[in-house]
């Protein structure tokens, strides 16, 4: 897709941009120096994707440019122009988590969960490209994320729990519908 | 459930319309399920073991969530990316704050011109100094910040000014507009420098100053029989250089201040302590307090460096209250290093002694820290870099030098294993290191040097639960320790470090803990069934919430699902001191047990009621209310709610906690006080490169006492999460400050934190000692596994290589000029050539592993009785067990103010006491 250039406004430039972000197709007015992270926090509202350090140091900010982990602060957004982001919102299908959402959860891979979107974006991408990681591949997967609390032992244990599921193709029970029952240990 | 045994939901949850007889209605099956008696203590005819005896909780216990890996009650939102962080609050019509730092380090300001920044199209407010003249602090007895500089600033990064725009570009643009002129001071940035007198003090403390000086705080202590350290057959002594660390939380801090059409501001912050912000920006804002709503979004990480009330929460509401429009502040992460209150730089001066029966005579500690330009938690800290290593260790004499002073540096303040990290690194090195001195393993020499269970410690703080043995048992064995200990190659290498850290504050910083609670949690139940917990208590990640609702669904008997908690807004919320001090899972959860007693009292005289059965013959089960004897004679959970419900609604209760009385009358007694402590025994595996100087932690033994895990899954997760903080101070992490005071490294690409590569392999080992007053056994988990990683790297280091560093962190090269050093000192051409330490074991050693034998008995027995005599430290050098030394002992001293002697040579911190306070030179009025 092109960009289409707009006036010169306070010798600022701006254009329309557009991308598909989580499976939805935005368009908004940016600025050309506009960093992809402050469009995605906001122009486009989703505030999963956290902003840690503003120098890709601490891998918070991670998303998913075509499928490929991009630290969306240091991306300008035209970079993007036309591209399938995806953030932690656009992770789940559906009403199913996406395995490792639930694995990280389950074995305690976040904590204050502030790093936890960045983590999800890389280890789902490393998922999608090899299912079954050792946990050797999985450390050199997340080595660009910082996480302060879990000391990172429990975010390996999750991807090699999420990469089991995966593998079984077994359907996660969905937590979010609430016609399904989100409790079926306890019954109706 | 098949269709067809399918109950109509909706009918069910309505009083009086449904006969409730059928057992186990409440749940899915016709016939209620069994309590789970794999998790129902001995004591209670269940199959739980409970080697360390029975707990008060133990009659509550339902079987169903308490013991159990549960994961966070919150989790679902953190993974879907649905968490409201500080920086994610967006309220209509929102504008940005940005905040005008000072690039001086000391000076006195002269003026501020902001007109060309008001110019400016869409800036909306400015503000100043002058429109918050009120001091405020975390402590009460040093209040000494602004939220914009009053007269000074104290270092580069101090803010000066704030400004608000539509837009943050605007707001940047602004803040670099606005014009200040200073008058530079001469500012002071050694740590030694601050111990003399100043023209300029860095703050004015009045008639309580200390001397001229920049001493904030100082600590003199003197117990025991010091004499008797003359007799010493081993002694260590060691100066210890350890830089600043920072907290290193992902979130940068950010706030959201709003003032309501009623005139009302709710802040919201992530804050460990919503409470101190509450009352000091009543202080600041002149408004009462009933007119703030501290609102707790979800905090990205504390540890300590989200206690502080900040400045930058009162300019959000000074700029709010001035615009009319709701304002957002959120850092960069520079700035994030310019508020710091991270760990304090430290100078510590270690001296152990040993006598011939390899018992510790005596600790001698001088500790001078670095607060940087604010008094923060730093009254406190000063006392902890001593008083917390006056355990799990019996010691004959123990004399603690320790002074705090201003520099003109960001404010160091409470972060994770609050003051008691470094001198705890230094006692345990100096353990090591007089081990070897006496020819024993120093496993062997801490095992029969430990403080029993319910025993006093020699400043008087009271020991209940004690793990320690069993830390050190656990780790030992599961290392392999026996077969490694000074038996590997050169560059391979062992160590152990211990730790000990208080379980909550014994003293509310704010009130009188005789009058006032320390934990106050409100339980809600309606007609529905579910249960809502109101408490105060700051989930910063840690899983407060999720343990404070186990702790209600234990009691009653439900699933977690049925539980809600509200734990956000001051409006809303009992108070409640927050997240610090390893407080919360004792205090809060504690408080939240007594809430849910009251409730499931209500809940049983209802079935008794019903049922006719004896009130002291129910138990409360899978939500439902049934006979002990006859489990088929009960009530589903429903129908006791809605009985005990007739002629009043919904069921409240208020349920608290307060301390004991604890403690001796000395001054400073009260730092330190707890109502239960934490042991930890750490053993670490490291391979150092003696080439390069490079250290690579392969594997961590890491043993922890919590009292009982409530979540295992969280407990499991702080020890591994310490380990990863603990190790970065060691290798890696520290606020580098240059010749000129700069800080050179304020972002995470200087700042290095430890990745996944720099981790070792943890096996977390949960001892469960079973602490009589913990909810359900329990004490903290979050600070005390932090303390033991670092001795136990440094010791590995030394068992690898065979040289000491006192300095941290242990970066490659200072580890490379040791090592050049060490070659040249012994006469070695390669480093490869150097010796690796061996042990050879003296008779001592035998000594020592029968006393550890006897001991161990000893403790055991303790442990196991509902009312043990007295303990106090002093009875292994052959004093009254039973009544405190210094009560009968005439050598054993009681000293908390220097004499004439000392003060002919002191200390280096000790040095603080050669000023005398401005009062007592009768200046100062």
């Amino acid at each position: 897709m092109v960009a289409h250039p707009l006036p010169v406004e306070n010798g600022v430039s701006t254009r329309a941009w557009s991308a598909s972000v989580n499976g939805k197709s935005r368009q908004i007015i940016i600025r050309d120096h506009d960093i992809l992270l402050d469009v995605l926090r906001d122009g486009v509202g989703t505030l999963g994707a956290k902003r840690g350090c503003d120098m890709g140091t601490c891998g918070c900010c991670s998303v998913l440019i075509d499928g490929e982990p991009k630290l969306s602060c240091m991306t300008l957004a035209v970079e993007a122009e036309g591209c399938e982001i995806t953030t932690v919102e656009g992770l789940a299908d559906g009403h199913h988590l996406h395995p490792i959402q639930t694995m990280f959860a389950e074995c305690g891979g976040s904590q204050c969960g502030f790093c936890t979107p960045g983590f999800l974006v890389v280890c789902a991408a490393l998922l999608e490209s090899n299912p079954s990681p050792t946990r050797e591949e999985a450390a050199d997967a997340i080595e660009g994320n910082l996480c302060r609390c879990t000391g990172y032992q429990q975010i390996v244990d999750s991807i090699m729990e999420a990469s089991e599921i995966i593998k079984s193709e077994e359907r996660l029970v969905s937590t979010t519908l609430p016609a399904s029952n989100p409790h079926p240990e306890y019954g109706g | 459930m098949s269709k067809d045994k399918k109950e109509m939901v909706g009918y069910r949850q309505q009083p009086g319309k449904l006969d409730f007889t059928r057992p186990g209605s409440g749940g899915s099956s016709p016939i209620s399920e069994k309590r789970g008696s794999a998790r129902i203590p001995e004591s209670q005819g269940g199959e739980l073991p409970q080697p360390w005896g029975p707990h008060r909780h133990d009659g509550l216990v339902t079987g169903r969530v308490i013991g159990k890996r549960t994961p966070l009650i919150d989790s679902k939102w953190k993974v879907t990316g649905q968490a409201v962080y500080g920086d994610d609050v967006r309220l209509p019509g929102e504008i940005i704050g940005r905040l005008v730092r000072t690039d001086r380090h000391y000076a006195r300001v002269l003026s501020i011109d902001a007109s060309e920044a008001e110019s400016l199209p869409g800036v909306l407010g400015i503000a100043t100094g002058e429109d918050a003249p009120h001091a405020f602090g975390v402590l009460p007895v040093t209040k000494d910040e602004h939220a914009m500089a009053v007269e000074k600033v104290r270092h580069i990064g101090d803010i000066v000014a704030c400004v608000a725009a539509e837009d943050e570009d605007t707001a940047r643009l602004a803040a670099n507009s606005i014009r200040i002129e200073y008058e530079n001071l001469d500012p002071i940035f050694d740590i030694k420098d601050g111990l003399k007198d100043s023209d300029n003090p860095i703050h004015d403390r009045g008639r309580y100053h200390i001397g001229e000086s920049n001493v904030q705080k100082r600590v003199f202590q003197k117990f025991g029989r010091i004499q008797s350290i003359g007799d010493s057959i081993a002694s260590h002594e060691s100066s210890w250089t350890f830089k600043g660390v920072n907290h290193g939380f992902t979130e940068p801090h950010a706030v959201v201040a709003h003032w309501d059409p009623r005139g009302r501001l709710t802040l919201y912050t992530p804050q460990q302590v919503p409470h101190y912000v509450h009352r000091a920006l009543a202080d600041v804002l002149e408004i009462p307090m009933h007119q703030i709503n501290v609102y707790r979004t979800f905090v990205g990480g504390g540890f300590g460096g989200k206690s502080d009330p900040f400045p930058h929460e009162m300019c959000a509401a000074i700029l709010a209250r001035k615009t009319g429009r709701p304002v957002r502040i959120t850092f960069d992460r520079e700035e994030v290093f310019w508020t710091n209150r991270g760990r304090h730089p430290s100078k510590i001066s270690m001296a152990i002694h040993a006598d011939d029966e390899g018992r510790f005579s005596g600790i001698e500690t001088d500790a001078l820290i670095d607060g940087g330009g604010f008094a923060s938690f730093g009254h406190v800290t000063t006392y902890y870099n001593g008083v917390l290593h006056t355990a799990p260790y019996e010691i004959g004499a123990f004399h603690y030098t320790g002074a705090r002073v201003w520099t003109n540096k960001p404010a160091s303040g409470a972060m994770r294993g609050h003051g008691a990290v470094n001198s705890r690194c230094a006692v345990e090195v100096g353990i090591d290191d007089i081990s070897e001195k006496l020819g024993v393993d120093p496993i062997d020499l801490r095992l029969a040097n430990l403080l029993p269970p319910n025993s006093a410690t020699i400043t008087g703080f009271r020991i209940t639960s004690m793990g320690m043995r069993e830390c050190l048992e656990r780790v030992r064995t599961e290392s392999g320790w026996d077969e490694k200990f000074r038996k590997m190659p050169l560059g391979k290498g062992i160590g152990v470090g211990c730790g000990f850290f208080i379980s909550g504050s014994g003293l509310p910083i704010h009130w009188d803990p005789n009058k006032f609670p320390h934990a106050t949690v409100h339980l809600k139940i309606d007609m529905d069934g579910g249960v809502t917990i109101h408490t105060g208590a700051a989930d910063i990640g840690q899983g407060s919430d999720t343990v404070v609702a186990q702790s209600v669904a234990e009691v009653l008997g439900l699933p977690m699902d049925m539980i809600r908690i509200r734990s956000r807004e001051s409006d809303t919320s009992p108070v409640d001191l927050g997240s610090y001090s390893s407080r919360v899972t004792f205090m809060n959860a504690n408080a939240a047990v007594s809430a849910a007693m009251q409730i499931r009292s209500e809940l049983i005289k209802a079935a008794s009621e019903i049922t006719g059965a004896d009130e002291k013959r129910i138990v409360i089960g899978d939500r439902r209310v049934f006979s002990k004897d006859d489990p088929s004679i009960g009530i589903s959970y429903l129908e006791a709610l809605h009985k005990a419900q007739e002629d009043r609604g919904a069921l409240v209760a208020s349920g608290s906690y307060r301390t004991p009385p604890m403690g001796k009358m000395h001054k400073g007694a009260a730092a330190g006080l707890a109502p239960a402590y934490s042991f930890s025994a750490y053993v670490a595996e490291v391979d150092v490169d003696v080439e390069t100087g490079k250290i690579k932690v392969e594997k961590v033994w890491a043993a922890h006492d919590c009292g009982k895990a409530l979540n295992p899954l969280s407990v499991e997760g702080q020890i591994i999460g310490s380990c990863h903080m603990g190790l970065g101070q060691v290798i890696s992490e520290e606020m580098r400050y240059g010749r000129t005071g700069n800080l050179l490294n304020p972002d995470l690409l200087g700042y290095k934190i430890p990745t996944v590569h720099e981790m070792p392999e943890v096996v977390p080992i949960i001892v469960e000692s079973n602490d009589p007053e913990g909810p359900f056994g329990a004490k903290e988990a979050g600070e005390g596994p932090l303390l033991p990683i670092l001795p136990a790297v440094c010791n590995a280091v030394y068992d690898a290589i065979g040289v000491r560093i006192q300095e941290l962190p242990m970066t490659p090269d200072k580890i490379y000029r040791a090592v050049e050093s060490t070659c040249r000192k012994g006469g070695f051409e390669s480093p490869l050539d150097l010796p690796s330490p061996r042990l050879d074991q003296t008779p001592l050693s035998k000594i020592l592993k029968e006393r550890g034998a006897r001991h161990s008995i000893r403790d055991r027995e303790r442990r196991l009785k509902s009312e043990p005599e007295a303990y106090h430290n002093g009875a292994l050098f052959g004093n009254d067990p039973e009544i405190p030394p210094e009560e009968l002992d005439p050598d054993w001293q009681v000293q908390v103010l220097p004499d004439e002697e000392y003060l002919e040579a002191p200390g280096l911190a000790g040095s603080a006491w050669l000023h005398t306070e401005r009062r007592h030179r009768g200046e100062g009025a």
